[in-house]
């Protein structure tokens, strides 16, 4: 596995737990690296600048504004929300791999030429270039349409932006049409230094599952759902894609109010469009990264019920990846209040091997 | 024109209070604050904070951003500040001295006209959020001399109240009391007990390249254009006895030696002047700690 794709995926992570667009963060990071290209900043800052941009909004995952269960007035949430981006700058902090100067412009990305910005307050020369150019893309891909997008900037001139930085901005617009290219992650950017990405995407999960107020859940179900796995005995990259998927099948709840079995019982019917929905959005955050396609898929299907009247697909028995069936169990089982409960869904929403191979693990781990 | 210079040094306020978690620090004074909005972050996050200051617009800011817990300006207080009042006498000539010289006739009577309203507020912390909303007004003007053709002609009024209204987001409780002086060093330092002393000396000499939109805001404040900051610095601890290099250090030395009572002092510095601060601190303590995230971004942390 990549440490880059990992990345990338966290970046989208946060972008849905911020409520953007998915692509939001590859856009911005291409837009900000074209106009540090127009401005001749130097090559150097390129690569920070792309992983600034593209984990620009990883702070919001755990931010108290947007975390699960919340109930703040519109002033405390906006207060709350000031601090996402320092958030972010201490996670970039521990991320070994990225260019020294990612943190900070992750941190300085809201800052204001006036001042008026957050969350240091920094004013005019003491914020660094380049994360004004941060700040220029985010409003730029922001508004829906681009002329709109230069209208505001250029009214922002001297407020929020440096007017030398709306000067770039303007000649980037013109000569680019307002156009943004996708840029190819720098991967060789990255530094080697630790974590490697098994570890960075341990670290992502559980920050992840701190979000969702269930803190240490997907260890539980890996490990669940790894001795399933054992006992079920799955080939060495079924089990590797399930671990996989164990990790990233949370971020499918990342921007809902509730974790999902709040809502219905793990094993009730009433829920099937609602895990089927979470399926989907972690599918569709990780599929893009080549090295967690396979998880992304394993969890795609983890709506699925064995009797065929499961949600995307409707798929029935051995349709169903076994994978993908391990993962829906464990899940199951984590959130039911008596484990061995889960055996009245065999046969229905499960398949009955998966369940007895899923009640002999919960033993053997008690 | 008038020159505005590069910020040669930051103060990050998230990165400060990172150190004072690190050392379990729940209150600081600051008696060099400035423009307490790094304060006022702290006091957002639950640290008691106590600034001190030697010019006079800073305190009041303070008393907007820091002490003030709950009140802010409405829109009809905002509209009473940004516009001549009928019936009121200006003395619209206050600052005719800056006119064509920094600014417009028109911006001129503005300068006046506020500095009226704001003096007639009754509320000191009212009083605080306005200077701080009308000096970004100001500071945006000063720009627009640097860059006339890429910033927006705003009518004054419709600036300034755009910018007092924002002031509002600022004010916030943290269950703590707070406090913010006027006066210099050695007073604040005396005048309060904190878990850590927070210290970003100015550079020797550093007044006489003052950035205008600093001291020409305490002229505003002062109503005196001809108002400079020798004066208000002529008699502090760093101002002109301290013009020398031994007369600096001792006075650094000093501060440091009353701030005997404070478990952790942090100091921001630079890369430049890091060597001349270092040696004093480690005279002071015996533990101290170099944070450098930039090379006009360093703190040295010093603990017993």
């Amino acid at each position: 596995m990549l440490v880059a794709d990992v990345l990338g995926w966290f970046g989208a992570v946060g972008d849905a737990a911020m409520g953007n667009a998915p692509g939001f963060a590859a856009r911005k990071a291409s837009l900000a690296v074209a106009l540090a290209q127009t401005a001749n900043l130097p090559e150097a800052e390129w690569h920070a600048i792309y992983y600034a941009g593209l984990l620009h909004a990883i702070g919001a995952i755990g931010n108290t504004a947007y975390r699960k269960g919340e109930q703040l007035t519109e002033r405390i949430a906006r207060m709350e929300s000031w601090d996402a981006p320092a958030q972010g700058a201490q996670i970039c902090e521990t991320i070994g791999c990225l260019p020294a100067e990612t943190a900070d412009m992750v941190r300085w990305q809201h800052e204001a030429w006036d001042g008026t910005g957050f969350p240091d307050q920094l004013r005019w020369t003491g914020i660094p270039r380049p994360a004004q150019f941060l700040a220029l893309a985010d409003t730029f891909l922001a508004a829906n349409d681009p002329e709109v997008a230069l209208g505001q900037i250029g009214l922002a001139s001297g407020r929020a932006f440096n007017p030398e930085t709306v000067r770039t901005f303007t000649m980037w617009f013109h000569r680019a049409g307002g156009e943004v290219d996708p840029i190819e992650m720098p991967v060789d950017g990255l530094l080697d230094a630790p974590p490697d990405a098994q570890t960075l995407l341990e670290r992502f999960a559980d920050r992840i599952d701190a979000h969702n107020l269930v803190p240490g859940r997907w260890r539980r179900i890996a490990q669940i759902a790894g001795a399933t796995a054992t006992a079920l005995q799955l080939s060495a990259d079924e089990a590797r894609q399930l671990a996989l998927a164990c990790r990233v099948f949370g971020a499918g709840e990342i921007d809902e109010k509730a974790v999902e079995d709040e809502d219905f019982d793990p094993l009730a019917r009433l829920g099937v469009e609602h895990r089927a929905r979470n399926a989907r959005a972690a599918a569709a955050l990780a599929h893009p990264y080549e090295r967690l396609q396979g998880a992304a898929e394993v969890v795609a299907a983890r709506g699925e019920w064995f009797d065929g009247t499961g949600k995307p697909k409707g798929l029935a028995r051995k349709k169903i990846p076994i994978v993908s069936s391990i993962l829906a169990a464990a899940i199951a089982h984590d959130r039911l209040d008596r484990g061995e409960r889960i055996d009245t869904a065999a046969g229905t929403q499960f398949d009955p091997a998966v369940v007895r191979a899923v009640m002999e693990a919960a033993k053997l781990r008690a | 024109m008038i020159e505005l210079p590069e910020r040669t040094r930051r103060i990050s306020p998230t990165r400060l209070l990172e150190i004072l978690q690190a050392h379990d620090c729940k209150s600081l004074v600051d008696p060099f604050m400035g423009l307490p909005t790094h304060l006022n972050y702290l006091k957002r996050h639950g640290i008691a904070v106590h600034g001190g200051d030697l010019l006079e617009w800073f305190v009041r800011v303070g008393e907007g951003l820091i002490v003030n817990d709950l009140t802010y300006l409405r829109d009809a207080e905002v509209a009473e500040i940004v516009e001549m009042l009928p019936g009121h006498i200006y003395s619209l000539d206050l600052f005719k001295a800056w006119e064509g010289v920094f600014f417009s006739e028109e911006q001129c009577v503005y300068l006046g006209v506020w500095h009226d309203n704001v003096r007639n507020l009754r509320s000191d912390q009212q009083t605080g959020l306005a200077i701080l909303g009308l000096w970004r007004a100001f500071c945006y003007w000063m720009q627009k001399t640097q860059s006339p053709d890429d910033m927006q002609d705003t009518p004054p009024s419709e600036l300034a109240w755009t910018y007092i209204r924002q002031t509002e987001q600022w004010v916030v409780s943290n269950m703590r009391r707070n406090t913010v002086r006027q006066g210099d060093v050695l007073a604040t330092i005396g005048a309060r007990t904190a878990d850590a002393l927070f210290l970003a000396p100015p550079p020797r000499n550093s007044f006489r390249s003052a950035d205008a939109r600093i001291w020409m805001w305490e002229a505003w404040w002062q109503g005196n254009p001809y108002f400079t900051i020798e004066h208000a610095y002529r008699d502090s601890l760093l101002g002109a006895r301290a013009a020398d290099g031994p007369s600096y250090a001792r006075a650094l030395a000093s501060i440091l030696a009353s701030a005997d009572g404070y478990p952790v002092i942090v100091m921001q510095t630079t890369e430049q002047r890091i060597g001349e601060l270092e040696p004093l601190l480690r005279n002071a303590r015996s533990n101290v700690k170099i944070i450098a995230p930039h090379s006009y971004e360093m703190y040295l942390v010093a603990t017993r």
